[in-house]
Protein backbone atom coordinates (compact mmCIF):
# COMPACT_ATOMS: atom_id res chain seq x y z
CA UNK A 1 0.00 0.00 0.00
CA UNK A 2 1.08 3.73 -0.26
CA UNK A 3 1.47 5.95 2.35
CA UNK A 4 0.11 9.61 2.08
CA UNK A 5 -0.17 12.22 4.87
CA UNK A 6 -3.56 14.37 5.38
CA UNK A 7 -5.43 16.66 6.21
CA UNK A 8 -3.91 20.21 5.42
CA UNK A 9 -6.75 22.35 6.30
CA UNK A 10 -4.61 25.53 6.12
CA UNK A 11 -6.42 26.92 9.30
CA UNK A 12 -6.18 29.34 12.14
CA UNK A 13 -7.85 27.94 15.37
CA UNK A 14 -7.91 29.40 18.60
CA UNK A 15 -5.85 26.55 20.04
CA UNK A 16 -3.13 27.30 17.71
CA UNK A 17 -3.24 30.66 15.92
CA UNK A 18 -1.11 31.36 13.12
CA UNK A 19 -0.79 34.10 10.09
CA UNK A 20 -2.87 32.05 7.06
CA UNK A 21 0.09 33.94 4.82
CA UNK A 22 2.50 31.13 6.94
CA UNK A 23 0.02 28.22 6.75
CA UNK A 24 0.01 28.53 2.91
CA UNK A 25 3.82 28.46 2.77
CA UNK A 26 3.62 25.94 4.55
CA UNK A 27 2.01 23.59 2.51
CA UNK A 28 4.37 23.73 -0.12
CA UNK A 29 7.43 23.48 2.21
CA UNK A 30 5.55 20.56 3.62
CA UNK A 31 4.99 19.21 0.17
CA UNK A 32 8.29 19.82 -0.80
CA UNK A 33 9.25 17.21 2.10
CA UNK A 34 6.96 14.80 2.14
CA UNK A 35 8.20 14.38 -1.72
CA UNK A 36 11.74 14.37 -0.57
CA UNK A 37 10.99 11.48 1.81
CA UNK A 38 9.18 9.14 -0.57
CA UNK A 39 5.65 9.79 0.56
CA UNK A 40 3.27 9.03 -2.37
CA UNK A 41 0.41 12.09 -1.57
CA UNK A 42 -0.16 15.03 0.48
CA UNK A 43 -4.38 15.51 0.85
CA UNK A 44 -6.22 18.98 1.66
CA UNK A 45 -9.33 19.28 2.93
CA UNK A 46 -12.32 21.87 2.66
CA UNK A 47 -15.49 23.97 4.78
CA UNK A 48 -16.90 27.15 4.05
CA UNK A 49 -17.56 29.48 6.42
CA UNK A 50 -15.83 28.63 9.77
CA UNK A 51 -13.87 31.09 11.85
CA UNK A 52 -10.52 29.44 11.42
CA UNK A 53 -10.09 30.23 7.79
CA UNK A 54 -10.34 25.90 7.11
CA UNK A 55 -9.81 26.10 2.96
CA UNK A 56 -12.58 26.71 1.27
CA UNK A 57 -10.91 26.85 -2.45
CA UNK A 58 -9.15 23.35 -2.49
CA UNK A 59 -8.26 23.52 -6.23
CA UNK A 60 -6.19 26.80 -6.06
CA UNK A 61 -4.12 25.04 -2.75
CA UNK A 62 -3.65 21.96 -4.78
CA UNK A 63 -2.29 23.72 -7.83
CA UNK A 64 0.27 25.69 -5.30
CA UNK A 65 1.52 22.27 -4.26
CA UNK A 66 2.05 20.72 -7.27
CA UNK A 67 3.74 23.89 -8.57
CA UNK A 68 5.77 23.28 -5.77
CA UNK A 69 7.08 19.51 -6.20
CA UNK A 70 7.45 17.21 -9.29
CA UNK A 71 6.30 14.06 -8.24
CA UNK A 72 3.92 13.87 -5.41
CA UNK A 73 0.45 13.59 -5.58
CA UNK A 74 -1.91 16.06 -4.64
CA UNK A 75 -5.35 14.87 -3.51
CA UNK A 76 -8.76 16.70 -2.44
CA UNK A 77 -9.83 14.45 1.02
CA UNK A 78 -12.32 15.88 0.00
CA UNK A 79 -13.79 18.66 -1.92
CA UNK A 80 -17.77 19.16 -1.20
CA UNK A 81 -19.26 18.56 -4.44
CA UNK A 82 -22.52 19.71 -4.10
CA UNK A 83 -21.22 23.11 -3.22
CA UNK A 84 -19.59 23.48 -6.46
CA UNK A 85 -20.64 23.81 -10.06
CA UNK A 86 -19.55 20.59 -11.30
CA UNK A 87 -18.72 21.72 -14.92
CA UNK A 88 -15.62 24.09 -13.05
CA UNK A 89 -14.19 21.03 -10.73
CA UNK A 90 -14.08 19.31 -13.67
CA UNK A 91 -12.46 22.04 -15.64
CA UNK A 92 -9.97 23.11 -12.79
CA UNK A 93 -9.15 19.46 -12.22
CA UNK A 94 -8.38 19.09 -15.83
CA UNK A 95 -6.37 21.67 -15.55
CA UNK A 96 -4.58 20.60 -12.70
CA UNK A 97 -3.39 17.37 -14.16
CA UNK A 98 -2.06 18.95 -17.46
CA UNK A 99 0.29 21.34 -15.06
CA UNK A 100 1.37 18.47 -12.89
CA UNK A 101 1.27 15.55 -15.38
CA UNK A 102 -1.30 13.66 -13.82
CA UNK A 103 -0.31 14.31 -9.97
CA UNK A 104 -3.74 14.99 -9.11
CA UNK A 105 -6.42 13.31 -6.72
CA UNK A 106 -9.99 14.57 -6.96
CA UNK A 107 -11.73 13.44 -3.40
CA UNK A 108 -14.74 14.14 -3.47
CA UNK A 109 -17.81 14.24 -0.23
CA UNK A 110 -21.24 15.37 0.44
CA UNK A 111 -20.63 17.63 3.10
CA UNK A 112 -22.92 18.40 6.04
CA UNK A 113 -23.03 21.50 7.89
CA UNK A 114 -26.01 23.45 6.86
CA UNK A 115 -24.68 26.95 7.36
CA UNK A 116 -22.29 25.63 4.64
CA UNK A 117 -25.59 24.97 2.11
CA UNK A 118 -27.13 28.40 3.10
CA UNK A 119 -23.69 30.60 2.28
CA UNK A 120 -24.12 28.68 -1.34
CA UNK A 121 -28.19 29.10 -1.33
CA UNK A 122 -28.43 25.70 -1.90
CA UNK A 123 -31.00 23.03 -0.17
CA UNK A 124 -29.10 20.56 2.03
CA UNK A 125 -31.84 17.95 1.93
CA UNK A 126 -30.65 17.81 -2.16
CA UNK A 127 -27.15 16.99 -1.34
CA UNK A 128 -27.45 13.27 -2.69
CA UNK A 129 -29.01 14.69 -5.81
CA UNK A 130 -26.89 17.33 -5.99
CA UNK A 131 -24.24 14.80 -5.14
CA UNK A 132 -25.00 12.40 -8.24
CA UNK A 133 -25.65 15.14 -10.99
CA UNK A 134 -21.93 16.31 -10.14
CA UNK A 135 -20.46 13.11 -10.35
CA UNK A 136 -22.48 12.38 -13.85
CA UNK A 137 -20.85 15.80 -14.87
CA UNK A 138 -17.37 14.89 -13.66
CA UNK A 139 -17.78 11.45 -15.38
CA UNK A 140 -17.88 13.08 -19.37
CA UNK A 141 -15.55 15.65 -18.53
CA UNK A 142 -12.88 14.81 -16.73
CA UNK A 143 -10.27 11.98 -16.83
CA UNK A 144 -9.05 13.07 -13.36
CA UNK A 145 -9.10 10.16 -10.67
CA UNK A 146 -11.85 10.31 -8.39
CA UNK A 147 -12.34 9.07 -5.04
CA UNK A 148 -15.34 9.33 -3.16
CA UNK A 149 -15.51 10.08 0.65
CA UNK A 150 -18.12 7.64 2.17
CA UNK A 151 -19.63 6.76 5.80
CA UNK A 152 -21.79 4.12 4.97
CA UNK A 153 -22.25 0.41 2.65
CA UNK A 154 -24.87 2.16 0.31
CA UNK A 155 -22.31 5.21 -0.44
CA UNK A 156 -19.92 2.72 -0.65
CA UNK A 157 -21.31 0.65 -3.37
CA UNK A 158 -23.40 3.93 -5.12
CA UNK A 159 -19.44 4.41 -5.50
CA UNK A 160 -18.35 0.85 -6.81
CA UNK A 161 -21.31 0.81 -9.39
CA UNK A 162 -19.64 4.09 -10.63
CA UNK A 163 -16.36 2.66 -10.86
CA UNK A 164 -15.32 5.67 -8.47
CA UNK A 165 -12.79 4.81 -6.13
CA UNK A 166 -13.04 5.12 -2.05
CA UNK A 167 -11.96 7.58 0.74
CA UNK A 168 -13.10 5.98 3.97
CA UNK A 169 -13.18 7.83 7.53
CA UNK A 170 -10.47 7.13 9.83
CA UNK A 171 -12.73 6.40 12.66
CA UNK A 172 -13.97 3.33 11.27
CA UNK A 173 -12.60 -0.33 12.80
CA UNK A 174 -11.22 -2.80 10.37
CA UNK A 175 -13.82 -4.90 10.19
CA UNK A 176 -15.93 -1.58 9.32
CA UNK A 177 -13.16 -0.82 6.97
CA UNK A 178 -13.13 -4.45 5.18
CA UNK A 179 -17.15 -4.38 5.13
CA UNK A 180 -17.50 -0.96 3.21
CA UNK A 181 -14.77 -2.93 0.54
CA UNK A 182 -16.47 -5.66 0.29
CA UNK A 183 -19.52 -3.73 -0.75
CA UNK A 184 -17.69 -1.48 -2.99
CA UNK A 185 -16.36 -4.44 -4.66
CA UNK A 186 -19.23 -6.04 -4.98
CA UNK A 187 -21.24 -3.29 -6.52
CA UNK A 188 -18.25 -2.53 -9.16
CA UNK A 189 -18.26 -5.91 -10.28
CA UNK A 190 -21.27 -6.36 -10.70
CA UNK A 191 -21.32 -3.02 -13.00
CA UNK A 192 -19.66 -4.98 -15.97
CA UNK A 193 -16.88 -2.69 -15.54
CA UNK A 194 -14.72 -2.69 -18.16
CA UNK A 195 -11.38 -2.19 -15.97
CA UNK A 196 -9.80 -5.46 -14.57
CA UNK A 197 -8.65 -4.25 -11.64
CA UNK A 198 -11.47 -2.67 -8.81
CA UNK A 199 -11.46 1.54 -8.11
CA UNK A 200 -8.95 2.38 -5.42
CA UNK A 201 -9.42 2.72 -1.63
CA UNK A 202 -7.67 4.89 0.14
CA UNK A 203 -8.23 4.84 4.02
CA UNK A 204 -7.74 7.73 6.45
CA UNK A 205 -5.90 7.21 9.63
CA UNK A 206 -4.75 9.25 12.82
CA UNK A 207 -1.67 8.29 13.18
CA UNK A 208 1.56 8.90 14.63
CA UNK A 209 5.43 7.31 15.09
CA UNK A 210 6.93 7.24 18.27
CA UNK A 211 9.14 6.07 20.54
CA UNK A 212 8.71 6.56 24.06
CA UNK A 213 5.33 6.14 25.79
CA UNK A 214 5.33 9.84 26.75
CA UNK A 215 5.73 10.80 23.01
CA UNK A 216 2.86 8.42 22.99
CA UNK A 217 1.03 9.72 25.09
CA UNK A 218 1.85 13.62 23.91
CA UNK A 219 0.45 12.48 20.07
CA UNK A 220 -2.28 11.22 21.46
CA UNK A 221 -3.45 14.52 22.95
CA UNK A 222 -2.59 15.86 19.55
CA UNK A 223 -5.24 13.36 18.44
CA UNK A 224 -7.64 14.43 21.23
CA UNK A 225 -7.10 18.06 20.40
CA UNK A 226 -7.81 17.70 16.84
CA UNK A 227 -11.08 15.91 17.54
CA UNK A 228 -12.22 19.09 19.77
CA UNK A 229 -10.90 21.39 16.37
CA UNK A 230 -13.28 19.37 14.42
CA UNK A 231 -15.91 18.86 16.41
CA UNK A 232 -16.51 22.75 16.49
CA UNK A 233 -17.55 22.31 12.58
CA UNK A 234 -20.14 20.31 13.98
CA UNK A 235 -21.74 22.07 16.97
CA UNK A 236 -23.55 24.02 13.89
CA UNK A 237 -24.66 20.99 12.62
CA UNK A 238 -28.22 19.49 13.75
CA UNK A 239 -28.86 16.93 11.41
CA UNK A 240 -25.61 14.33 11.75
CA UNK A 241 -26.72 12.12 14.11
CA UNK A 242 -24.07 13.12 16.36
CA UNK A 243 -24.79 15.21 19.90
CA UNK A 244 -20.56 16.81 19.70
CA UNK A 245 -21.33 19.01 22.94
CA UNK A 246 -22.45 16.63 25.33
CA UNK A 247 -20.43 13.94 23.46
CA UNK A 248 -17.51 15.47 24.01
CA UNK A 249 -15.52 13.54 25.97
CA UNK A 250 -16.57 10.22 25.01
CA UNK A 251 -15.93 10.75 21.49
CA UNK A 252 -12.52 12.30 22.13
CA UNK A 253 -12.25 8.76 24.16
CA UNK A 254 -13.11 6.86 20.90
CA UNK A 255 -11.19 8.92 18.36
CA UNK A 256 -8.07 7.90 20.83
CA UNK A 257 -8.82 4.32 20.59
CA UNK A 258 -8.91 4.05 17.04
CA UNK A 259 -5.83 6.23 16.81
CA UNK A 260 -2.69 3.92 15.14
CA UNK A 261 0.34 5.73 17.80
CA UNK A 262 3.41 3.43 17.97
CA UNK A 263 6.50 2.29 16.79
CA UNK A 264 6.98 2.18 12.72
CA UNK A 265 7.06 -1.29 12.88
CA UNK A 266 3.87 -1.72 15.83
CA UNK A 267 2.17 1.01 12.78
CA UNK A 268 3.01 -1.47 10.36
CA UNK A 269 1.65 -4.47 11.66
CA UNK A 270 -1.45 -2.39 12.65
CA UNK A 271 -2.08 -1.46 8.94
CA UNK A 272 -1.71 -5.04 7.72
CA UNK A 273 -5.12 -6.50 7.01
CA UNK A 274 -6.45 -3.68 5.65
CA UNK A 275 -7.31 -4.77 2.18
CA UNK A 276 -6.82 -0.35 0.69
CA UNK A 277 -4.42 0.57 -1.80
CA UNK A 278 -3.62 3.71 0.37
CA UNK A 279 -3.31 5.22 3.98
CA UNK A 280 -3.01 8.64 4.65
CA UNK A 281 -2.14 9.09 7.46
CA UNK A 282 -4.12 11.73 9.48
CA UNK A 283 -1.12 14.55 10.94
CA UNK A 284 -2.51 17.85 10.15
CA UNK A 285 -3.25 18.82 13.42
CA UNK A 286 -3.07 22.31 14.46
CA UNK A 287 -1.20 21.64 17.92
CA UNK A 288 2.15 19.60 17.23
CA UNK A 289 5.40 21.71 16.93
CA UNK A 290 6.63 22.11 13.51
CA UNK A 291 9.52 20.42 14.54
CA UNK A 292 7.58 17.18 15.02
CA UNK A 293 5.27 17.57 12.11
CA UNK A 294 8.43 17.59 9.56
CA UNK A 295 9.64 14.51 11.97
CA UNK A 296 6.66 12.43 11.62
CA UNK A 297 6.69 13.33 8.27
CA UNK A 298 10.26 11.96 7.48
CA UNK A 299 10.12 9.05 9.62
CA UNK A 300 6.43 7.98 7.39
CA UNK A 301 8.68 8.26 4.43
CA UNK A 302 11.74 6.66 5.67
CA UNK A 303 10.68 4.67 8.22
CA UNK A 304 6.69 3.25 7.59
CA UNK A 305 6.48 3.12 4.15
CA UNK A 306 9.18 0.32 3.63
CA UNK A 307 7.24 -1.51 5.86
CA UNK A 308 3.77 -1.45 4.25
CA UNK A 309 5.00 -1.84 0.82
CA UNK A 310 4.17 -5.09 1.07
CA UNK A 311 0.67 -5.26 2.45
CA UNK A 312 -2.52 -3.88 1.72
CA UNK A 313 -3.97 -4.18 -1.94
CA UNK A 314 -0.81 -4.41 -4.49
CA UNK A 315 -1.26 -2.80 -8.19
CA UNK B 1 0.07 54.03 -14.41
CA UNK B 2 1.37 50.74 -14.53
CA UNK B 3 1.85 47.89 -17.17
CA UNK B 4 0.45 44.46 -17.25
CA UNK B 5 1.67 42.19 -19.29
CA UNK B 6 -0.76 39.78 -20.87
CA UNK B 7 -0.41 36.08 -20.28
CA UNK B 8 -3.95 35.38 -21.68
CA UNK B 9 -2.98 34.15 -24.86
CA UNK B 10 0.57 32.00 -24.16
CA UNK B 11 -1.12 28.52 -24.45
CA UNK B 12 2.05 27.15 -22.86
CA UNK B 13 1.83 26.37 -19.50
CA UNK B 14 6.30 26.19 -19.42
CA UNK B 15 6.33 29.65 -21.45
CA UNK B 16 3.72 31.49 -19.59
CA UNK B 17 5.66 30.49 -16.26
CA UNK B 18 8.89 31.52 -18.17
CA UNK B 19 7.37 34.49 -19.07
CA UNK B 20 6.02 35.56 -15.75
CA UNK B 21 9.84 34.79 -13.98
CA UNK B 22 11.35 37.24 -16.53
CA UNK B 23 8.37 39.71 -15.73
CA UNK B 24 9.40 39.21 -11.88
CA UNK B 25 12.87 39.89 -12.16
CA UNK B 26 12.79 42.92 -14.60
CA UNK B 27 10.44 44.72 -12.16
CA UNK B 28 7.02 44.44 -14.63
CA UNK B 29 4.40 45.57 -12.36
CA UNK B 30 2.07 42.34 -13.14
CA UNK B 31 0.84 39.58 -15.50
CA UNK B 32 -2.68 38.83 -16.58
CA UNK B 33 -3.57 35.05 -16.16
CA UNK B 34 -6.98 33.42 -17.02
CA UNK B 35 -8.02 29.99 -17.63
CA UNK B 36 -10.68 27.35 -18.64
CA UNK B 37 -13.65 28.72 -16.40
CA UNK B 38 -13.06 27.09 -12.44
CA UNK B 39 -9.55 27.02 -13.44
CA UNK B 40 -8.81 30.68 -13.43
CA UNK B 41 -7.13 30.69 -9.76
CA UNK B 42 -5.37 27.20 -10.28
CA UNK B 43 -3.69 28.88 -13.36
CA UNK B 44 -2.66 32.16 -10.86
CA UNK B 45 -1.37 29.62 -7.88
CA UNK B 46 0.91 28.45 -10.10
CA UNK B 47 2.28 31.53 -10.99
CA UNK B 48 2.72 32.74 -8.03
CA UNK B 49 4.37 30.17 -6.68
CA UNK B 50 7.17 30.48 -9.47
CA UNK B 51 7.30 34.62 -8.69
CA UNK B 52 7.63 36.37 -6.24
CA UNK B 53 7.46 40.10 -6.34
CA UNK B 54 5.01 40.47 -9.62
CA UNK B 55 1.07 41.03 -9.31
CA UNK B 56 -0.74 38.38 -10.30
CA UNK B 57 -4.06 39.59 -12.16
CA UNK B 58 -6.44 37.12 -12.62
CA UNK B 59 -8.90 36.97 -15.47
CA UNK B 60 -12.10 35.23 -14.19
CA UNK B 61 -15.11 34.16 -15.54
CA UNK B 62 -18.24 34.86 -13.27
CA UNK B 63 -21.43 33.43 -15.14
CA UNK B 64 -22.76 30.23 -13.74
CA UNK B 65 -20.70 30.25 -10.62
CA UNK B 66 -22.05 31.31 -6.91
CA UNK B 67 -20.29 34.84 -6.10
CA UNK B 68 -19.16 33.58 -2.68
CA UNK B 69 -17.20 30.26 -4.21
CA UNK B 70 -15.44 32.84 -6.74
CA UNK B 71 -14.55 34.94 -3.58
CA UNK B 72 -13.39 32.25 -1.61
CA UNK B 73 -11.48 30.90 -4.62
CA UNK B 74 -9.62 34.86 -5.00
CA UNK B 75 -9.17 35.15 -1.24
CA UNK B 76 -7.17 31.48 -1.04
CA UNK B 77 -5.25 32.81 -4.14
CA UNK B 78 -4.65 36.42 -2.34
CA UNK B 79 -3.09 33.84 0.66
CA UNK B 80 -0.85 32.06 -1.71
CA UNK B 81 0.39 34.82 -3.96
CA UNK B 82 0.79 36.96 -0.32
CA UNK B 83 -1.20 40.06 -1.34
CA UNK B 84 -0.09 40.24 -5.10
CA UNK B 85 -3.99 39.45 -6.63
CA UNK B 86 -5.92 41.33 -8.68
CA UNK B 87 -8.93 40.39 -10.36
CA UNK B 88 -10.88 41.16 -13.83
CA UNK B 89 -13.92 39.96 -13.56
CA UNK B 90 -16.75 38.94 -16.27
CA UNK B 91 -19.69 38.75 -15.15
CA UNK B 92 -23.09 40.59 -13.81
CA UNK B 93 -22.84 43.60 -12.24
CA UNK B 94 -24.81 42.06 -9.13
CA UNK B 95 -22.10 39.43 -8.93
CA UNK B 96 -19.57 41.89 -9.35
CA UNK B 97 -20.49 44.04 -6.49
CA UNK B 98 -20.98 40.72 -4.18
CA UNK B 99 -17.51 39.65 -5.06
CA UNK B 100 -15.98 43.10 -4.44
CA UNK B 101 -17.67 43.53 -1.19
CA UNK B 102 -16.39 40.18 -0.19
CA UNK B 103 -12.86 40.76 -1.10
CA UNK B 104 -12.90 43.93 0.66
CA UNK B 105 -13.16 41.82 3.82
CA UNK B 106 -16.91 43.17 4.37
CA UNK B 107 -19.60 40.85 5.14
CA UNK B 108 -22.58 40.00 1.75
CA UNK B 109 -25.65 39.05 2.75
CA UNK B 110 -24.46 37.67 5.91
CA UNK B 111 -21.47 36.01 4.50
CA UNK B 112 -17.91 36.88 5.10
CA UNK B 113 -14.51 35.33 3.69
CA UNK B 114 -12.78 32.98 5.78
CA UNK B 115 -9.82 33.06 5.45
CA UNK B 116 -10.19 36.42 4.65
CA UNK B 117 -8.17 38.39 1.83
CA UNK B 118 -4.43 38.95 2.83
CA UNK B 119 -5.00 42.47 1.18
CA UNK B 120 -6.99 44.71 2.81
CA UNK B 121 -9.09 44.78 -0.23
CA UNK B 122 -8.52 42.93 -3.67
CA UNK B 123 -8.48 45.28 -6.37
CA UNK B 124 -11.15 44.01 -8.70
CA UNK B 125 -12.16 45.66 -12.03
CA UNK B 126 -14.24 45.14 -14.79
CA UNK B 127 -12.50 44.39 -18.91
CA UNK B 128 -13.39 48.04 -19.80
CA UNK B 129 -11.90 49.44 -16.59
CA UNK B 130 -8.30 48.74 -18.46
CA UNK B 131 -7.35 49.17 -21.48
CA UNK B 132 -5.38 46.59 -23.66
CA UNK B 133 -2.86 47.41 -26.71
CA UNK B 134 -0.41 45.44 -28.40
CA UNK B 135 3.09 47.51 -28.28
CA UNK B 136 5.14 48.11 -31.64
CA UNK B 137 8.70 46.91 -31.50
CA UNK B 138 9.54 50.01 -32.79
CA UNK B 139 11.08 52.75 -29.51
CA UNK B 140 9.58 55.63 -30.84
CA UNK B 141 6.51 54.01 -31.61
CA UNK B 142 6.17 51.96 -28.37
CA UNK B 143 6.74 55.41 -26.55
CA UNK B 144 4.24 57.50 -28.22
CA UNK B 145 1.51 54.71 -27.12
CA UNK B 146 2.98 54.28 -23.67
CA UNK B 147 2.94 58.93 -23.46
CA UNK B 148 -0.44 58.80 -24.61
CA UNK B 149 -2.03 56.07 -21.88
CA UNK B 150 -0.24 57.50 -19.65
CA UNK B 151 -1.35 61.26 -19.88
CA UNK B 152 -4.46 60.57 -20.52
CA UNK B 153 -4.69 59.24 -16.49
CA UNK B 154 -4.39 55.70 -17.57
CA UNK B 155 -4.14 53.59 -13.79
CA UNK B 156 -3.25 50.67 -15.57
CA UNK B 157 -2.81 48.82 -19.48
CA UNK B 158 -2.39 45.46 -20.36
CA UNK B 159 0.29 44.90 -22.92
CA UNK B 160 0.97 41.98 -24.80
CA UNK B 161 4.52 42.30 -26.15
CA UNK B 162 6.68 39.74 -27.98
CA UNK B 163 10.40 40.63 -27.69
CA UNK B 164 12.10 40.35 -24.79
CA UNK B 165 11.08 41.43 -21.43
CA UNK B 166 14.15 43.37 -20.21
CA UNK B 167 13.12 45.17 -23.49
CA UNK B 168 9.74 45.76 -22.24
CA UNK B 169 10.85 46.68 -18.64
CA UNK B 170 14.05 49.01 -19.88
CA UNK B 171 11.94 51.14 -22.39
CA UNK B 172 8.25 51.06 -21.02
CA UNK B 173 8.09 50.90 -17.31
CA UNK B 174 9.86 54.26 -16.12
CA UNK B 175 8.40 55.80 -19.13
CA UNK B 176 4.71 54.49 -17.97
CA UNK B 177 5.39 55.77 -14.50
CA UNK B 178 6.62 59.33 -15.34
CA UNK B 179 6.60 62.09 -17.99
CA UNK B 180 9.92 62.71 -17.43
CA UNK B 181 11.65 59.75 -18.69
CA UNK B 182 14.81 59.71 -19.86
CA UNK B 183 14.65 57.91 -22.91
CA UNK B 184 18.29 58.69 -23.53
CA UNK B 185 19.29 56.57 -20.88
CA UNK B 186 17.11 53.81 -21.91
CA UNK B 187 18.98 54.30 -25.26
CA UNK B 188 22.31 54.31 -24.03
CA UNK B 189 21.93 51.28 -22.23
CA UNK B 190 20.93 49.55 -25.23
CA UNK B 191 24.73 50.17 -26.25
CA UNK B 192 26.15 49.59 -23.16
CA UNK B 193 24.03 46.49 -22.14
CA UNK B 194 22.27 45.38 -25.42
CA UNK B 195 19.58 43.04 -24.91
CA UNK B 196 19.40 39.44 -26.61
Amino acid sequence: MDMGIGLWCLQSTATSPRSFGQAYQELAEDARLAEDNGIHSLWLSEHHGYYDGYCPALMPAAGAALAATESLQIGTGVLLLPLHEPHRVANAANLLNEQSSGRFQLGVGMGYRPVEFEIKERDMSHRLKLMNAGLDVLRTTTQTPTWVGISSEKAAERAGRRGLGLFISGAFSKDVVNTLIRAHRTAWAKSDPIEDTPPPVGLLRNLWIVDTEAERRRALDWVRSSYLVYAGLGWGADNTGVDFVSQIETSMDEVEKSATVGSAEEIAAELDGYDVDLVVCRIGYDQPPRTALTEVIERIGRELTPLVQDIGVQR
Amino acid sequence: MRLLLDLRHISEPAERERLAREADENGIWGVVVTGPQGGECVEASAIATTTHHVTIVVDVDGNDVHPTTLAEEISVLDQITQRRTMVIFRGTSTSKATLATLLSGLPSQGVILSPPPAQASIPTHSPEDIPQTKLPEDVTQLAAIIDQYRDSQTAFLIVSWERPIKELARHAVGRAASADFPQMVADMADQIDPIG
